[in-house]
């Protein structure tokens, strides 16, 4: 049995009813990234060509390195410097998040929302790698809360506050570890009724700075009026501490609104002014959001018409547009960034799976 | 039982095999733009706005049948009233699949039928009208307003066939009994709404048959074929979480679920399966009658056969379950046929979403685009 002895028995019985025992069972001493090689260096969610679901370390060329399976579709990733673990979380609106150890130290860990909650799909560690923060839905008040989850304790969850809003989605630290940034994508949604989207004629989206020791609000930006329909759902900062977000717009198809946009505590928000033909091309829906802190770029993907967009991170303005069929997930690489697609191409290379919507960085760039 | 699941395990093999050789180059994976303009017109003309008509007609009887049953109750005129409900359960069954364009605004939805009430909120509301005889929700106008719980099929389901509607024959003009008309009036008003919208020339209609750079919501062919295959996954969708899974998980670890039967859809009226039934019914019309097959290369034109096979599944199966859902539940027969449906809904959902998305040239239909 791979999961944790001391792991809440409660959680392990509910995640093995929904994920179904066969599955644990692939999770054996040994067989999670126990060949794991040094060359990994980032870590993506994948759906097999027999429809089945898991996560792969993959070299920097765009090679598999390894895979485990995962009984249902993951989504967004962390890594924590500090502690060398990764987590991939359930795909909203999901209730399991697995931790585990891309050098295959560890065994993996698996945590199940509590009662109450689903995991919306993204979250970070702190910045010790003691605790992992998840971005949650408490659907019964639409509100967005983040679960605290405690890394010396088998990540029982210790804590929660609130996001500041509704339906948040991707959520990161600030290089200090004192602020956690959450993109509240501002749509209200219930598992009662899937994926469904409950209020796009009265969407609240911010992006909010909560304090990591208190909970507190330190700021929260909302988009302007005429933006109320932009969804903010990623997020990542630059080398100088300057917060990127990306959106997804649910007004008409044929508004040409702001997808992306940056700011520094304090300050106030400041859309990107992207050139019509890039914005054309992102079709309303940046999927993903990387910044390459040592090249000061920005990556913006979007699968829908199939386009990488980089950004210059102190201007702002457009360095590169590529045309990447099925356009998925993005992260730094050395010289620019490692870009995903559905259809199976990573940094180039292709492979037998379809990649999932993120792609996180293990160790440092 | 068996013998079904193993004969559409072995379909799901030959469509892997054909989307596998498209992958391999024997078909360019792009969307055939010159079949796209037929497969939307025939989507729109000859599945929704007939599926809306329906439902305006049905609901018109539903209401006329409502006001004949209070002003002259009986036995046998209640027994017409809970058959115009059960057909009126069909229509909306059938069209309720198209989650998409005016159904979604003004509550529409909602007003029409308010599911899941997981904590009896709605029911609890509508319980309260009847027991203080609250004038207001007798009146089409005053109980639109009200919540969207007590204005809809559920309420209505309650008034017919809940708890003191055995009463409802003794009474002519009985607050019980307005109340029901009040909202078959509600459904036929909202129908109306939904009839109007569909046919408007320049309206939602012509969004998924137009699609530009003009257009709202529907910028190319790829887009709007986007869009027409996620009406049919997630129906699919729908079905296997949100309709069958609160009233019966399947197995789990080896056993059966004991199951929630008062969780189902219309479990008082009887229409639980039936409703199924015209889901996957609509489902596979709209998959056929829209002619979605032409979408795919002439050498794939096998992933929609054996789509249509779990199709044709599905609905046989759906309707040999002909128990009251309770009874079914406990039934190993009737039950079987529920796990056959639950492990065959998951198998469409794969091959509507991967097989069949990957084969006309999206993006494997891995992802909608909805907020990932």
């Amino acid at each position: 049995m791979s999961f944790a002895r001391t792991a809440p028995l409660i959680e392990r019985r509910s995640f093995l009813k929904m994920a179904g025992a066969a599955w644990a069972a692939t999770l054996a001493p040994g067989s999670a990234f126990a060949l794991a090689r040094t060359d990994a260096v980032y870590a993506s969610g994948f759906m097999a060509p027999d429809g089945s679901y898991g996560i792969a370390t993959v070299t920097e060329q765009g090679e598999i390195v390894e895979k485990v399976a995962l009984p249902a579709r993951a989504h967004g990733m962390a890594y924590s410097v500090a502690t060398g673990k990764s987590v991939a979380f359930s795909r909203r609106p999901g209730t399991y998040a697995m931790i585990f150890d891309p050098a295959g130290r560890s065994e993996p860990i698996v945590i199940s929302a509590i009662e109450g909650r689903h995991f919306f799909g993204h979250g970070c560690f702190s910045a010790d790698g003691r605790l992992l923060y998840a971005t949650e839905n408490d659907f019964a008040a639409n509100r967005g809360m983040v679960g605290i989850y405690d890394g010396t304790n088998v990540f029982a969850r210790i804590g929660e506050f609130p996001t500041y809003g509704i339906g948040p989605h991707d959520m990161t630290l600030s290089p200090d570890g004192k602020l956690l940034v959450i993109a509240n994508g501002g749509i209200e949604t219930h598992p009662d009724f899937g994926r469904t989207k409950l209020n796009l004629d009265h969407m609240e989206p911010s992006l909010a700075l909560v304090d990591t020791e208190t909970g507190a609000l330190v700021e929260r930006h909302t988009m302007p009026d005429r933006w109320r329909q932009l969804s903010t759902r990623h997020v990542d900062i630059d080398a100088k501490g300057r917060i990127w977000f990306a959106c997804q717009y649910e007004g008409p198809r044929n508004d040409l609104p702001p997808l992306a946009g940056s700011f520094a505590p304090g300050e106030d928000i400041r859309f990107v002014d992207l050139p019509e033909e890039a914005t054309i091309a992102l079709a309303n829906y940046v999927g993903a959001i990387a910044v390459n802190r040592a090249e000061g770029l920005v990556c913006l993907t979007s699968p829908k018409e199939g386009v990488a967009v980089t950004l210059d991170a102190v201007t702002g303005k457009l360095i590169r547009q590529e045309t990447i069929l099925d356009a998925a997930g993005v992260a730094a690489s050395p010289k620019a960034f490692a870009v995903s697609s559905y259809d199976g191409d990573f940094a180039g290379r292709h492979s037998d799976v379809a990649w999932d919507q993120h792609i996180v960085r293990i160790g440092r760039v | 039982m068996r013998l079904l699941t193993l004969v559409t395990l072995g379909f799901s093999l030959l469509a892997t095999v054909a989307v596998a050789q498209d992958s391999n180059g024997m078909t360019p994976r792009v969307v055939n733009e010159a079949a796209v303009p037929a497969v939307l017109a025939k989507a729109v003309d000859d599945f929704i706005r007939p599926g809306y008509l329906d439902l305006m007609e049905t609901t018109a009887a539903l209401s006329e049948a409502s006001h004949l049953f209070c002003e002259e109750p009986s036995e046998e005129s209640l027994g017409n009233l809970q058959l115009v409900f059960d057909d009126t359960v069909q229509k909306w069954s059938t069209i309720e699949i198209v989650r998409v364009g005016p159904v979604l605004e003004q509550n529409r939805f909602e007003r029409f039928l308010f599911f899941p009430d997981r904590k009896s909120t709605g029911l609890k509301q509508v319980q309260r009208i009847i027991a203080t005889k609250d004038e207001t929700a007798t009146k089409p106008e005053t109980l639109k307003i009200k919540s969207v719980a007590v204005q809809g099929l559920g309420a209505l389901e309650y008034v017919l066939y809940g708890t003191g509607s055995e009463e409802l024959p003794n009474e002519a003009n009985g607050f019980r009994c307005r109340y029901g008309a009040a909202i078959a009036d509600n459904l036929a008003e909202v129908a109306a709404e939904l009839h109007d919208a569909w046919e408007k020339p320049d309206g939602v209609q012509a969004e998924w048959k137009k699609p530009g750079p003009d257009n709202p919501s529907f910028r190319d062919n790829k887009e709007v074929v986007t869009g027409l295959l996620g009406i049919l996954v997630h129906g699919v969708e729908t079905v296997k979480d949100q309709r069958i899974r609160p009233f019966y998980a399947g197995i789990v670890d080896g056993v059966p679920d004991r199951g929630h039967p008062k969780l189902a859809v219309y479990w008082r009226s009887g229409n639980t399966m039936p409703s199924l039934y015209a889901n996957f019914t609509a489902l596979e019309t709209l998959f056929n009658i829209s002619d979605m097959r032409s979408l795919l290369p002439a050498d794939s034109k096998s992933v929609a056969g054996s789509a249509n096979f779990v199709f044709k599944s599905l609905v046989r199966v759906s309707e040999e379950i002909d128990l009251p859902i309770d009874e079914a539940i406990a039934d190993d027969e009737q039950r079987a046929k529920l796990d056959f449906i639950v492990l065959n809904a998951d198998d469409l959902l794969q091959r509507l979403n991967k097989d069949f998305g990957g084969a006309i040239g999206l993006s494997a239909g891995f992802s909608f685009a909805d907020g990932d």
